[in-house]
């Protein structure tokens, strides 16, 4: 045991402590926080300052327009009518990014246009249409009941009848919460890939300047692998949580400094929402104010959850694929050889990004199924199931994945101890699927 | 020390040793000699436990060997391998520990070898910027730092200029004399017949001879003479008729010449002399030395015939 300690803190040491670790370590994060600061960004473009001019010649709305719902949208009134070319080339008209006509029949044929100088997003949109349609509402209640508006609109609410599967009582966005075990998925796929080939180098490096003749004539070469698998592996696990702290707390800091205005708490004292208005309602203007990537960042990922089970799955699938990788390393010829058996390789975990991008669009088939249960595919399978919610009484799927894969990780392992033992000490032939089925069943 | 018995291995139906059994003596120098391919590699390793046989078994002290002696087993391979991106003080810690040693032994034992070998400058170079000799010295410290008692050395000398040549050659007899047993594989053979006691040749996977150097080399008669002469050439070669055959001569200061005969049938040093007097004036003859060269060829060149 001593001696497998010694070489996996070796391989720590060889890996932690140089430039390019602290440099991914520092640039992993930097750039996923920058993605996630362009997206929010990109998805919360449009908003911004959008500036609507309301040509109003029948003085229906009588210049008023709660502007208080969506701060980012700036409404003007005219009273006369305003042909769309003078809108267009006039000079006072160039700071107005939009002219929504409000023709005098408005309030008999319902029929409005918006004319826009750049393509305003969908929230942007949806601002407009939700303002614009909440006063016309209050115009019609003024002009035709004597109801008060709070009464009118909860007389007004739709019979909401909820068509909800028995597998998702609550109704949550399973499409949407997919994508966030995918992206768990992913990084076990990506952190996999990386350190598993960087243990497949190691063992290949080592082969090439014969210090394994050194090493498995003072140590047996399963203690060999199993201290690089450790080493390694210990390194990638020290990677993610460091880059997994950097990133909580830049989304943190991002919370607090950056994307303060996004959070439903804050832009409600902005807002007037009444009190009458139902759930329905609540949500659909939670909708229009809130950023679609910080609401899936924010309020979609279940940590508390998602956490204990990701670094699970990490560490039996690095296992997993690591026995493979370091199998073919201590079986390559040459550094330069097993590019026959390392494509394979890659190609199944490239397969898992695929199966989990499947699995996301169509959770209830039989191929996702069943992709839990391959252990290639269990660990971006497990992710997004979980991710999207087992159904109750279905729970015991997940420790079954895990028991699977659990048991293909100690044969893989079992199999890549024989195939080191008889394989670390050939030097300079050509590997092929023969030679290592010749290995694995020599003793 | 290491009893070899019946010990066979093959790879893929192709026999690297052939009922392989030996005794290697304590505190000895043991000279591992054979033509390549003839099983020195792989009895080395199965010796270091890298290979198990096919048939038989290895005795370390008595006991069967096995994985817990190897802290007393050092090894220096021919194939010289190290971690190239460690310093030299971590490559020595490094082994040193996993030969069992603690980190305070070790650290110890580290500073003691490169000390030794004259390394201090560099202890904190990494190997991969070493030249290859400071690298070769490095490796055989790893092979020492544990102080095992028991050494296995493949061609230890290659690489070495020849002042640490000499200096590995004293460590060498420093370890014999501590009682400390070795086994040195190498294809020279003059640095067989300066260092070793006792030799074992392999040939083929099999045992040809394995005794001590004086036992192997009195029952090798050499068949060559030199003699030291003043005269003509001619009358020199004439002189040797068709009993001795003229290898070579060189000239020596004072108009002496110094020839190397190789001698037909069973002729003797009497009838050498009888068949140059008159002919030319003998200074010296003398039966020559065998050398470990002759030696090794000679027992081939025998197992052939047979």
């Amino acid at each position: 045991m001593r001696s497998i300690l010694l070489i996996s803190w070796k391989e720590i040491r060889q890996r932690v402590f140089n430039r390019s670790f602290v440099l991914s370590l520092i640039l992993g994060p930097v750039f996923i926080l920058t993605c996630v600061y362009i997206l929010v960004k990109a998805a919360d473009e449009g908003k911004k300052n959008v500036h609507v001019l309301i040509a109003d010649p029948g003085d229906i709305l009588q210049g008023v327009i709660s502007s208080k719902e969506d701060p980012n949208v700036q409404y003007s009134f005219v009273s006369d009518y305003l042909e769309i070319d003078e809108f267009a080339q006039g000079k006072p008209y160039q700071d107005f990014d939009a002219l929504l006509e409000v023709n005098e029949k408005v309030l008999n044929n319902k029929k409005v246009f918006i004319f826009y100088r750049d393509y305003l997003s969908d929230p942007v949109q949806n601002s407009i249409r939700f303002t614009f349609e909440r006063r016309v509402e209050e115009v019609l209640i003024e002009e035709f009941s004597d109801l008060t508006v709070d009464a009118f609109r909860q007389l007004k609410q739709p019979l909401n009848l909820d068509f909800r599967s028995i597998m998702n009582p609550t109704n949550s966005n399973e499409g949407e919460a997919g994508w966030v075990g995918y992206f768990f998925g992913s990084i076990i796929i990506l952190f996999t890939l990386f350190y598993g080939m960087s243990i497949l180098r190691g063992v290949a490096r080592e082969k090439a300047n014969r210090v394994v003749e050194v090493m498995v004539s003072i140590v047996s070469p399963p203690q060999l692998m199993m201290g690089k698998i450790i080493g390694v592996g210990a390194a990638a696990l020290l990677q993610l949580v460091l880059s997994l702290v950097l990133i909580l707390s830049g989304l943190y800091l991002f919370q607090e400094f950056l994307f303060s205005d996004f959070f439903l708490n804050d832009s409600l004292s902005g807002v007037q929402v009444s009190e009458g208005a139902n759930e329905l309602l609540q949500h659909e203007f939670q909708r229009v104010r809130n950023n679609e990537v910080i609401h899936l960042l924010y309020d979609r990922i279940n940590l508390t959850l998602m956490l204990p089970f990701f670094f699970l799955f990490f560490l039996i699938s690095y296992v997993f694929y690591g026995a493979f990788f370091s199998l073919i390393g201590a079986a390559m010829g040459s550094e330069g050889d097993g590019q026959v058996l390392i494509l394979p390789l890659v190609l199944l975990l490239l397969f898992s990004l695929f199966a989990g991008y499947f699995m996301v669009l169509n959770p209830a088939s039989q191929f996702s199924s069943l992709c839990q249960y391959i252990p290639f595919t269990a660990p971006m399978a497990v992710m997004v199931k979980l991710s999207m919610g087992y159904a109750i009484g279905e729970g015991y799927l997940l420790w079954i994945s895990f028991l699977i894969l659990l048991l293909s990780s100690f044969l893989i392992l079992w199999i890549a101890g024989k195939v080191f033992k008889s394989s670390l000490l050939s030097f300079g032939h050509r590997l092929s699927l023969k030679s290592l089925f010749r290995w694995r069943t020599r003793t | 020390m290491i009893e070899i018995s019946h010990v066979s291995k093959s790879f893929r139906r192709k026999s690297a040793l052939n009922n392989v059994s030996l005794n290697i003596p304590r505190g000895k120098i043991t000279g591992l000699l054979g033509p390549n391919g003839a099983g020195k590699t792989t009895l080395i390793r199965i010796m270091n436990l890298m290979y198990l046989p096919d048939d038989g078994f290895l005795k370390y002290n008595g006991q069967l060997l096995k994985k817990d002696h190897l802290k007393n087993i050092g090894y220096l391979p021919e194939e010289r391998g190290l971690y190239q991106d460690l310093t030299v003080q971590e490559q020595l810690t490094f082994f040193a520990k996993l030969r069992g040693l603690s980190n305070l032994e070790a650290e110890s034992s580290a500073n003691y070898w490169i000390e030794k070998l004259e390394m201090k400058p560099w202890r904190n170079k990494q190997v991969v910027s070493l030249s290859k000799g400071m690298a070769q010295k490095v490796q055989f410290a790893v092979a020492v730092v544990h102080d095992p008692e028991f050494l296995i050395l493949d061609e230890p000398l290659t690489g070495f200029d020849p002042i640490n040549i000499d200096l590995i050659k004293k460590l060498l007899f420093e370890f014999r004399d501590a009682g400390k047993t070795i086994i040195l594989s190498t294809h020279n053979m003059q640095r067989v017949q300066d260092m070793c006691s006792h030799i074992i040749l392999l040939n083929k996977g099999k045992v040809v001879s394995a005794s001590s150097i004086e036992d192997l080399f009195s029952g090798f008669v050499s068949n060559h003479f030199v003699v030291r002469y003043k005269g003509t050439g001619i009358a020199f070669a004439n002189a040797l008729w068709t009993d001795f055959e003229l290898v070579n001569q060189v000239e020596l200061p004072g108009g002496v010449i110094e020839a190397r005969l190789l001698k037909r049938g069973d002729k003797s040093v009497d009838d050498l002399i009888k068949n140059l007097q008159g002919h030319v004036a003998i200074e010296a003859v003398q039966l020559e030395q065998p050398n470990m060269d002759d030696v090794f060829i000679s027992l081939l060149e025998n197992l052939e015939n047979e």
